[in-house]
């Protein structure tokens, strides 16, 4: 091991429930360098860095910082090495001002009295040796992302921090703050603390790293030098090039003319602009794009769920009803994004899951619920869905994530359905119940019902999608209609690199 | 294993009750099991137990409503003050008591709409209407006692009795088993707990989350203005104190009956055994001369010591606490540990 590597891991392993997440996973970062960790989702990016500071426990493996091997256990275990996360959602307290938050928890304190004035001036020294410029008697919720995320790098700092993890940390930052962001980065760097960098931005990758590990399916499949860092070569190793053959290609679909939802100029300020699109009977439409780009949002207006500032949505050539509960008797239903806090009860059993949409149909018009009819229903769901256990009286909370997902979607089956908005449909679910899914959906689109699949699963929209769209910043910057569209099309569009090397799709 | 945890907990609840009948009968053999004190332990729950069969929506949905005992209180002056004004005559009683539900209805209605449209925790909504409601009552009463001995319309609501039986313990039951009915049978009962469960889910489920928590507090005013109009009938009086602490009693039913006051669990039977409990102690403490201000202590340990446990098991069945068994094993494993290394 060289001299200068602050951080190595070695042989790291994880599994969750059986499922190993990372398989011998090798990772090692130097003093002073901006390291960029890749791979789709799912392929462990997370599970890694959880593991690095604390949060889970790992299997297997043994840790290495500055030469010497150490035990991680929790959080301050890795405070206590010099390991800061700036996390994706701020963990400042909003009413506190900056000074306050900068050195919380390691306040000057003489004789149980806080002395403010040192505290500001070490802030203030702070400040000035990165070259940062905030008000330290600001309060926190008066700044904006970018100022936030500047006082959490402060915070890291006084903590003595030697190795910054930034998780995604221009997701929802402006171009121009982001950029200052970089200078940010770029005085660390000089400062010899060295910074683990997690991004879906290409093109900020290829800005900032000084190396560069690619993750994929739990194993860590490349670690490139600056000079080796090219799109092409990063995507493909991202995607692996064994899959391209069968599955990192599908093949798009020709629609039937007849045009049941037409979207219009849609938009919604601060998630997407002027998007428009139509959607055939029978059509399964994919969108592509990074998380944050307007995908969800598009759906939940739709669904009735939010509201758009402009534009219009016609459903066969109609307005659409303005609550959701009369676009679900007008025929739609909405998979949402995150299972476990949108789509179902977890105390309540499968049959009131199943039976939660579909009161009008089982009680006929009156108040009273027909408990024969309900459990009828259910038992059908269950045998329609493949429901593992078969007991209508379990509770949802206590299924598997994909059993869980099937209630889900089964309370939407037992409609009639016309438009059906699917979001990230198999996130965190098992390859065999993630087929029966897209059978579903096959079986759907095949009788005419028109579907909008979101998902960040590039495999998946490329099965599933009879055409796409994506997405970039809330605008539609590519559509995908016809011929053989590879994984590379949509992650070039979706992350900006339109103008990059061309691919050989041979 | 799982079918036999499922049967004792069905049984868990009358056993309680045995159990605590059978000390209390073995502690005041002469006073406690006697017909007339079983009687007057009924026509006490009796009071609470209506308003629990409505407080308990606003805790399904993981609200809560303070406000209880309160409206009691204002339902009992609307309806005696309108008797007294139309003479003690039978259409007074009718208007007086249609006056009296109405302002518990209002006072749910404002309730709920406030919750849904400013998001107000219904905590301090209704503790601030809790008060304010206390006040009116107060100007409207003038801050006296309002006798109302006649006539016998209104008199016998509390204090009839209908086949031996006093008269206020049908008014529970009846509302008791309209309050199960909407829990079990209705689309309304079914939402209720879909948006106590998951409030995002129901919500994109189609279930009208406003409606739903507009309706839970119109009721428990309404349950709570039933429960004061047979209170003022069975004192014969009308007084701004007349219900002050029963929100206690009702919670404490509501609880210690099972329901998480995070929403989305809870019965109407369970509330009524928490409401039976609260009474038998209420009783017992009474009957063995523990003095009164003993007796809001020894509540306040009970509702604590419920909440403790519900919380408790449900960490440990969510995974958050050890389980009993996993400590009994890493004791066995230490214990292990420790003969190794004497050795």
């Amino acid at each position: 091991m060289s001299k200068d590597v602050l951080l190595c891991m070695k042989q790291v392993e994880k599994s969750f429930s059986g499922v190993q997440v990372l398989k011998k996973v090798d990772f090692e970062i130097k003093q002073g360098e901006v390291h960029a960790l890749m791979g789709e989702n799912g392929a462990g990016k997370s599970t890694l860095i959880k593991i690095l500071t604390g949060v889970y426990p790992k299997d297997g493996g043994t840790f290495f910082f500055n030469g010497q091997e150490v035990q991680i256990n929790s959080r301050q275990d890795a405070k206590n090495l010099g390991i800061a996360v700036i996390y994706q959602e701020l963990s400042l307290v909003p009413t506190l001002t900056v000074t306050q938050n900068i050195l919380l928890g390691q306040e000057d304190v003489k004789a149980g009295i806080l002395n403010k004035k040192s505290m500001r001036e070490k802030v203030l020294a702070l400040m000035e040796c990165y070259g940062l410029s905030l008000d330290p008697d600001a309060v926190t919720e008066t700044l904006s992302i970018a100022q936030r995320q500047m006082v959490e790098i402060l915070k890291a700092l006084t903590l003595d921090a030697s190795l910054i993890i930034m998780d995604e940390p221009t997701a929802s930052l402006s171009s121009k703050e982001a950029e200052c962001l970089f200078e940010i980065i770029k005085t660390l760097k000089e400062k010899k603390v060295s910074i683990l960098y997690i991004s879906h931005r290409l093109e900020e990758i290829y800005r900032l790293s000084d190396r560069l590990t690619v993750l994929r399916d739990g194993e860590n499949v490349a670690v490139l030098e600056k000079d080796q860092i090219n799109p092409t070569e990063v995507i493909r190793l991202m995607i692996g090039k064994e899959l391209i053959d069968d599955n990192s290609h599908g093949q798009m679909r020709p629609f039937q003319p007849e045009v049941v939802l037409k979207v219009e100029n849609l938009c919604r300020k601060g998630a997407f602009s002027n998007v428009s699109f139509e959607v055939h009977k029978g059509e399964v439409l994919g969108i592509g794009g990074l998380v944050g780009s307007g995908r969800t949002e598009i759906l939940r207006c739709i669904f009735g769920a939010d509201r758009y500032d402009s534009g219009t949505i016609l459903f066969n050539g109609m307005p659409l009803p303005s609550s959701v509960l009369k676009r679900i008797r007008a025929g739609f239903g909405l998979i949402p994004e995150d299972r476990r806090n949108q789509g179902f009860v977890p105390l309540l059993n499968i049959n009131r899951n199943i039976a939660i949409t579909n009161y009008d149909i089982l009680s006929k018009g009156n108040m009273i619920v027909n408990k024969k009819d309900e459990m009828a229903m259910c038992r059908k769901a269950i045998a329609q869905l493949n429901v593992k256990p078969n007991n209508p009286e379990i509770n949802v909370g206590n299924l598997s994530g994909g059993n869980q997902q099937k209630v889900v979607v089964g309370k939407w089956m037992m409609r009639n359905l016309k438009v059906l908005l699917i979001d990230e449909p198999t996130a965190g679910i098992d390859v065999g119940v993630k087929e029966e899914i897209y059978k579903l959906i096959e079986d759907l689109a095949s009788k005419g019902v028109v579907i909008i699949l979101v998902s960040s699963d590039l495999k998946e929209l490329l099965r599933v999608s009879h055409r796409m769209i994506v997405l970039r910043h809330g605008r539609i910057v590519e559509e995908l209609k016809e011929g053989v569209v590879f994984q590379e099309d949509v992650l070039k569009a979706a992350s900006g690199i339109l103008g990059g090397e061309a691919v050989n799709h041979e | 294993m799982n079918k036999k945890i499922q049967i004792s907990k069905k049984f868990q609840k009358p056993l309680i009750l045995l159990i605590v009948i059978v000390i209390l009968t073995a502690l005041q053999p002469n006073a406690f099991p006697t017909l007339s004190n079983f009687k007057s332990i009924l026509l006490a729950i009796s009071i609470y137990g209506v308003m629990v069969c409505g407080a308990i929506y606003p805790i399904l949905l993981g609200g809560i409503d303070l406000s209880v005992g309160a409206v009691a209180a204002l339902s009992g002056a609307c309806t005696v003050l309108t008797i007294v004004r139309f003479d003690y005559s039978p259409e007074g009683v009718i208007l007086g008591i249609f006056l009296g539900l109405c302002a518990g209805i209002l006072v749910g209605a404002v309730h709920g709409l406030v919750v849904t449209n400013f998001d107000v925790p219904p905590f301090l909504i209704t503790l601030a209407s809790m008060n304010i409601i206390y006040g009116l009552t107060q100007l409207l009463t003038d801050n006296m006692v309002i006798s109302c001995l006649k006539p016998a319309g209104f008199t016998f609501i509390g204090g009839g009795r209908f086949l031996g039986m006093p008269f206020p313990i049908y008014i529970l039951l009846l509302m008791a088993a309209v309050s199960f009915f909407i829990l079990n049978k209705t689309i309304l009962g079914r939402n209720i707990y879909a948006v106590g469960g998951n409030p995002s889910a129901a919500a994109l489920s189609g279930v009208s989350t406003k409606r739903i928590t507009i309706i839970s507090y119109v009721f428990s005013g309404f349950t709570a203005a039933v429960a004061g109009i047979i209170l003022a009938s069975m004192n014969q009086q009308a007084i701004a104190k007349a219900a002050m602490g029963y929100e206690n009693d009702v919670l404490t039913a509501i609880v210690v009956g099972g329901a998480s006051l995070m929403g989305g669990e809870g019965s109407i039977q369970g509330a009524m055994f928490g409401a039976l409990l609260v009474g038998l102690l209420n009783n017992g403490l009474r009957l063995m001369g523990v003095p009164s201000i003993y007796h809001t202590v020894i509540k306040g340990i009970v509702i604590i010591a419920a909440v403790a446990f519900d919380i408790y098991y449900r960490n440990k069945n969510s995974g958050l606490v050890r389980s009993k068994k996993e400590t009994s094993a890493s004791r066995k494993r230490r214990r292990e540990k420790r003969k190794n290394e004497n050795h």
